[in-house]
């Protein structure tokens, strides 16, 4: 029996002090933290400091995330707010002359959070989706996506699957994927309205 | 991105799959290790102060009040048997206990040792340097009084 790996299972695992729940949290949402930071283009030491804030506060008020579902949410607004301290603190040492609201920068950012969250939601469920694959097609998918991507021959020579069951493997590997409970959210729609919701591309 | 809610097709899946461990793998590891650690801070059995007002985010919101506010920043931290209120002052940090009461206070920072400072008998003390990275205040009162801060960042 695989472990519960769902958000809400962690963070009642990580409530009991499980650093290994912890863990995988950081896994799955320090590229949120990350990209957030980049985009409001903070420098890297500027990106170490949000990022030990954020989890400073994550470890103090996880136990009181009611809903664990809410967790990216609140740890994209939290990185938000940490940038715009940071970028405050830095203009204020540039000007220190300025009066205080033109130390407030602009939220040119503010947009495109809402953007980030939504494409690492995905991706962390994609990443959490692959790592509960069999290994067989873990290791195959993992292969066609790395960059640039082996030949057909070789992916057959590592994994030693005949060149001709690569496409069908694949395929059946990437199906598996589909069925991920971590991907339930986000394939919920092109399961049954595929006519409708697929003439938009 | 429009594929999340159209149906997924195989490339589609493996395209959406390629950039989300491109993601994962764009993130320096010594940041991930540096959140892996935090967790250290768990567990604190002091009772927590939390953060009660912060001027800064009063002038965030209301830039008219800005003209009173902005010179200083102040702090309070709040728990049930103790509070501390802060002042950021050029070059230190001043705080006093309320109520008025003399005690400890120790610095805090979380990736570095910390330091004790005297609160004297009317519950003030000073913080200078003021510290430049994350920290937090263990404050106990000769009382027997004890409340940790949340982080504080400046």
């Amino acid at each position: 029996m695989r472990e519960d790996l769902s958000v809400t299972a962690l963070v009642t695992r990580v409530g009991e002090g499980d650093q290994e729940a912890w863990n995988e949290i950081i896994e799955r949402y320090a590229p949120l933290v990350w990209s957030i930071c980049l985009r409001y283009q903070l420098d890297r030491q500027d990106i170490d400091d949000v990022g030990q804030s954020v989890w400073l506060l994550l470890v103090e008020h996880i136990g009181s995330i009611r809903e664990a579902a809410a967790l990216p949410g609140w740890l994209a607004t939290t990185t938000k707010h940490e940038c715009l301290r940071v970028l405050r603190a830095g203009r204020r040492q540039e000007y220190p002359g300025l009066p205080p609201e033109e130390q407030l920068p602009g939220d040119p950012a503010a947009v495109t959070v809402e953007q980030e969250l939504i494409e690492a939601e995905r991706d962390a469920a994609l990443r959490a989706a692959l790592a509960e694959l069999p290994d067989r097609c873990r290791e195959l998918l993992t292969m066609l996506i790395s960059d640039p991507p082996p030949a057909y021959a070789q992916i057959s020579a590592t994994l030693g699957i005949a060149v001709g069951s690569i496409g069908p493997t694949r395929a059946r590997c990437l199906g598996r994927l589909r069925q991920s409970p971590h991907l339930a959210g986000f394939l919920a729609d092109g399961v049954e309205g595929v006519e409708v919701s697929g003439t938009g591309r | 991105m429009s594929f999340v809610s159209d149906r997924w097709g195989d490339d589609d899946l493996l395209a959406a799959l390629r950039e989300a461990v491109r993601a994962r793998q764009a993130v320096p590891a010594e940041f991930v290790e540096a959140g892996k650690s935090a967790f250290a801070w768990h567990n604190i059995d002091a009772e927590l102060a939390q953060l009660t007002y912060d001027s800064s985010r009063d002038t965030r919101y209301e830039p008219s009040l800005r003209a009173e506010t902005a010179s200083v920043r102040a702090l309070t931290f709040t728990s049930p048997h103790l509070t501390i209120e802060l002042e950021v002052s050029e070059d230190s940090l001043l705080g006093q206990f309320v109520p008025a009461q003399p005690g400890t206070v120790r610095v805090q920072p979380a990736d570095g040792a910390e330091t004790t400072v005297p609160a004297d008998e009317i519950g003030c003390f000073v913080i200078r340097p003021i510290p430049s990275r994350p920290f937090r205040l263990d404050c106990r009162t000769t009382g027997g009084t004890e409340a940790l801060t949340g982080w504080i960042t400046l």
